[in-house]
């Protein structure tokens, strides 16, 4: 397993995260994403965290998200970003549902 | 819908999939705004389509070549500021409503991705409309508007949505389909994408049966027909002008408009004269004809599209007859059966059918032709004084969303013109119209209501009797009882016993009484009917029951009937699962006073508000707070001479009483006082009472003791016990109190144990039956066996150490639950030996009953005893596996627990 650092999100996320982008092109140590300050999620910032985990994913840097709040971890929820969903450790979407 | 995706739609798809993930990502996004943020968002966009509500008008009518700019501007104006009036103090994010009286409050979770289908004839105001609701619930909404006329609906959508922007609104929480020929299928496509949670429809009856079908939610609307009844008592003038405001508004393109006139033949020549003078044209039969052949697609026999929202000199031009350029409205009589008329139908366009007719009935009649003629749950309308609820009667009759009374039904139909209706653009028409609501569809309908009700516990209470009288000789209360006329419900045994000539010694020489002596064992309601014949007579003002539980309960029975004689006794009887939620309504108070006597140390039912009765083979059991009696007087003297079976059968069925109570559902510490106290007067008093039975204060403890445990009965009622007893006694006519003896042990180890399944009772939050029990045997004081004392004592001392290890925890846990065992056994055992002691059955096989014939009764048994409301209390669930074993344990003799 590689070495892992953190990084934290402070304020609105709205646009690219630069140092999270320099880690992952490194591609040198895993990521823990800490939303503990992260005080808004923009569309912006849904589409880049996609893309972000995607780049993660080819250049095998495991990304992680952590102390997410629940205003947050409801956006991804709603939003139903697989790759997200996945970084945070959600459970994958289930298509069928029990019946009442 | 079947939508399958074709290879044709493949290049459709990249656009499907990008507006609906556009919109997903703006309605997560959008769940982080709060009430402030929403608002100013909706504020921005009023704004802006107030600011644009001539220029969208203008090209929605350049687009669809329908309607008039003039109306449309002001139906833009309807979408952005009423509606803006009427929702910019709504709350709609986080809680949006308290219920504090069902402690309970609602709090809002949004829709999500709105896929909103706009239509030809209100473009750009439907797309206002329904663009503000959505920001307001924190929606996004992928438009797809009516093919003729997406390029206005796309520009009123741009409008808004760039106002919504620069407000802070998420991006792309409204977006829309291009004009294109694919629109129509893109929309399909829509229409069945997972990421599109509802879908909100407004348009033509193919657009909107696609979205029902779609198999997603979806709110729209069917087609409107409506019937307006001009009463005999409407202002003929006012109702005339309304009509033609109404009617004439944007050429008639509002769904809500007038189609058909019911006119009264008393006042229809005026109306017609009056439509006449405000510039209308009244057709002849024969532009009637032509009207219909020009309006009406014979093929489909409903409106011609090219006609709608057309002028009505247009529509008379292709007609082929002249009208004034200004001619407001084509009235059309229509002859012969008005269902099979042609233009019957729906007309968005200034025709206006018109009927007389002869009485209300028929004009309501008539109304109800139009209104089932295709646009059943849309909207109706009646203009008349009221003054012998007409209005009433027609709203009784037709099936609409919404009746409007005196006023244009296309503007008053918008709601907040000229009444309070919530303003709206999308009639919802009900179950009429394949609807889910017939609400003036709004924010109301865009959000999902999540109920957060609070734990409810009942209030609990205690009732009793009023005035008990409790000492030996206190029957002499009754030298003091205020009355003119006593009736006294007795049995033939309180004669032979003297317990009569007591009570008749008493009361005060001037009184009045009479005596009614034929209460048996198990009195049936015809019992009750003769005392209250004869009570009818006497006319008294107390009753006294003087006797045991059957003369006390038919007492509380015969004056309830007697005051209320209207009342059926099969419903005050039904069944209930909660008392609070039963269907009955006992009357709330009684006059006649009624003293309670007991002269058996047993039921209680001198202080219970319950009352058994036998009716068709059957007992029926009543409870309620009117039943319980105003004075009781427990007087030991009059047990004296009771026969020792009674004595013990009927201190057995106190017993059980106090053993239920304390353990029921429903116990509190008031009931918990009394049923303790009752078990220890049984506990000291039966046994030395069967030598000594003349002893009146052995005999003074039983008597309270019953007492006592009638009142906690009477406020948390029996159990399982009393089921089984009850149905024993039905099925092998065993008497009350054996039949109770019979199951104690068995129900006892059945509630102490950890129960199969929980009983579901608010005020019963924690299972505690087995502490009860141990409860009442330290209360009784009863001999525990001592072989695990001495680790009882280590246990106390490791708890009382400063620091406690979990092995040390553990064992303390296990030494209490060990003690506790043990209580429960010292109680079983000390029922056991005082039956004994008793000579009382321990079980059914020492009724006489044989194994055969209580084999082939048991499905009975368990049937009765399932179905009897002791068990609703019973502080663990009994499902009827657990019952046919309490009666299979209770047979075979016992051995000492
Ligand atoms: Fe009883």
């Amino acid at each position: 397993m590689k070495e892992s650092i953190t990084h934290k999100i402070i304020g609105d996320l709205s646009k690219n995260d630069e140092a999270v982008e320099k880690f992952i092109a490194a591609g040198d140590k895993d990521l823990l994403i800490d939303f503990s300050a992260c005080t808004f999620i923009s569309v912006s910032g849904l589409e880049w965290l996609e893309s972000m985990l995607l780049k993660a994913g080819s250049g095998k840097v495991n990304v992680t998200f952590i102390e997410l709040s629940t205003t947050l971890y409801k956006v991804f929820k709603v939003a139903r970003i697989e790759s997200i969903l996945s970084a945070c450790g959600s459970p994958a979407a289930s298509s069928n549902s029990a019946a009442c | 819908m079947a939508t399958t995706v074709t290879e044709q739609d493949l290049g459709l798809m990249d656009q499907v999939n990008s507006l609906a993930r556009k919109a997903r990502l703006a309605a997560a996004v959008f769940t982080q705004y709060s009430q402030e943020q929403v608002d100013a968002i909706v504020k921005a966009m009023t704004i802006a389509a107030i600011d644009a509500a001539q220029d969208l008008a203008l090209v929605a009518c350049e687009e669809t070549k329908m309607g008039l700019v003039e109306d449309k501007i002001l139906k833009n104006l309807v979408a952005s500021e009423f509606q803006y009036h009427q929702i910019r103090y709504k709350k709609t994010v986080g809680i949006i409503k308290e219920f504090p009286e069902d402690n309970m409050v609602e709090v809002a979770e949004p829709v999500g991705v709105i896929l909103g289908l706009s239509p030809v004839t209100n473009p750009t105001s439907t797309i206002i409309f329904k663009s503000i609701a959505c920001a307001k619930t924190r929606n996004s909404i992928i438009f797809s508007p009516h093919l003729m006329a997406a390029d206005c609906s796309n520009r009123a959508a741009q409008v808004v949505y760039e106002a919504a922007l620069a407000a802070g609104a998420p991006r792309d929480f409204i977006t829309w389909i291009d004009k294109s020929p694919r629109l129509r299928r893109i929309t399909e496509l829509l229409m069945v994408h997972p990421q599109v949670d509802l879908v909100f429809a407004t348009g033509g009856t193919h657009m909107v049966k696609a979205a029902y079908s779609s198999g997603k939610p979806a709110l729209g609307v069917g087609a409107g027909n409506t019937p307006v009844y001009v009463h005999k008592t409407a202002n003929i003038t006012a109702a005339a002008t309304d009509i033609i405001i109404s009617k004439t508004f944007d050429y008639g393109t509002e769904c809500p408009s007038e189609q058909t006139l019911i006119m009264d033949s008393e006042i229809s020549e005026l109306l017609l004269n009056e439509f006449k003078r405000l510039g209308c044209h009244i057709c002849s039969e024969e532009e009637v004809d032509k009207v219909a052949q020009t309006v009406i697609d014979e093929r489909t026999g409903s409106m011609n599209y090219k006609f709608v929202g057309q002028p009505a000199k247009i529509i008379a031009d292709h007609a082929g007859f002249a009208v004034p350029i200004d001619c407001k409205i084509l009235l059309c009589p229509l002859i012969g059966e008005l269902r099979k008329h042609k233009l019957v139908v729906e007309k968005l366009m200034p025709v206006l059918g018109c009927v007389t007719v002869n009485s209300e009935q028929d004009g309501i009649n008539r109304a109800l032709d139009i209104n089932y003629a295709g646009g059943t749950g849309h909207t109706a309308g009646i203009f008349a004084a009221d003054d012998d609820n007409i209005i009433e009667k027609f709203s009784q009759a037709i099936n609409a969303g919404r009746i409007i009374v005196n006023s244009p039904t296309s503007i008053g139909g918008l709601g907040g013109v000229y009444n309070n209706l919530h303003t709206t653009l999308v009639f919802g028409c009900g179950t009429g119209g394949g609807n889910i609501t017939t609400d003036n569809v709004g924010i109301g309908n865009l959000l999902n209501y999540k109920r957060v009700p609070k734990r409810s516990n009942f209030i609990m209470t205690f009732q009793t009797t009023k005035n008990i009288y409790i000492n030996p000789g206190s029957l002499d209360h009754l030298r003091g009882v205020k009355t003119g006329v006593t009736f006294i419900v007795t049995s033939k045994s309180a004669a032979k016993r003297g317990h009569l000539a007591m009570v008749m010694e008493r009361l005060p020489s001037q009184t009045r009484v009479d005596t009614f002596s034929e209460v048996g064992a198990e009195p049936d309601f015809n019992v009750i009917k003769r005392a209250i014949t004869m009570m009818r007579q006497s006319k008294p003002d107390t009753i006294i029951a003087l006797g045991g539980g059957s003369v006390m309960d038919a007492a509380k029975i015969i004056r309830l009937f007697y005051e209320y004689p209207d009342l059926k006794l099969n419903e005050l009887a039904v069944n209930f699962l909660d008392f609070r939620h039963r269907l009955v309504v006992f009357p709330q108070k009684t006059t006649v006073q009624l003293v309670a006597i007991p002269t058996t140390s047993g039921t209680g039912s001198e202080v219970t508000p319950f009352a058994v009765l036998s009716m068709d083979q059957r007992k029926v059991s009543l409870i309620d707070e009117c039943l319980l009696p105003d004075v009781a007087i427990i007087d030991a003297n009059l047990t004296k001479t009771l026969p020792k079976e009674l004595t013990v059968d009927s201190a057995f069925d106190a017993l059980t009483h106090a053993i239920e109570s304390l353990v029921s559902a429903y116990a509190s510490d008031y009931t918990d006082g009394l049923a303790l106290e009752a078990m220890r007067l049984i506990f000291e008093a039966l046994s030395p009472v069967l030598d000594n039975p003349g002893n009146v204060l052995l005999r003074h403890k039983l008597h309270n003791a019953a007492c006592l445990a009638g009142m906690a009965i009477g406020n948390a009622s029996v159990g399982v016990n009393h089921a089984l007893a009850h149905s024993l006694g039905m099925i092998f006519g065993i008497p009350h109190g054996k039949a109770n003896s019979v199951f104690l042990l068995s129900t006892i180890a059945h509630n102490a144990k950890m129960p199969r399944k929980f009983t579901s009772i608010s005020s019963y939050p924690l299972w505690i039956a087995d502490e009860k029990y141990a409860r009442a045997a330290q209360f009784l004081n009863l001999p525990v066996e001592k072989k695990t004392n001495g680790k009882l004592a280590l246990a106390a001392n490791i708890e009382n150490a400063a620091s406690v290890s979990l092995d040390a925890k553990d064992i303390i846990r296990d030494q209490r639950e060990a003690r506790k065992q043990l209580l429960i056994q010292a109680l079983s055992r000390a029922i056991f030996d005082l039956l004994e002691k008793c000579g009382q059955a321990k079980s059914i096989s020492e009724l006489g009953i044989s194994e055969d014939d209580f084999k082939a009764k048991l499905p009975d048994l368990v049937a009765l005893a399932f179905n009897d409301l002791s068990l609703r209390t019973n502080p663990s669930f009994c499902l009827q596996a657990d019952i046919a074993q309490l009666f299979i344990d209770s047979y075979p003799p016992r051995t000492r627990p």
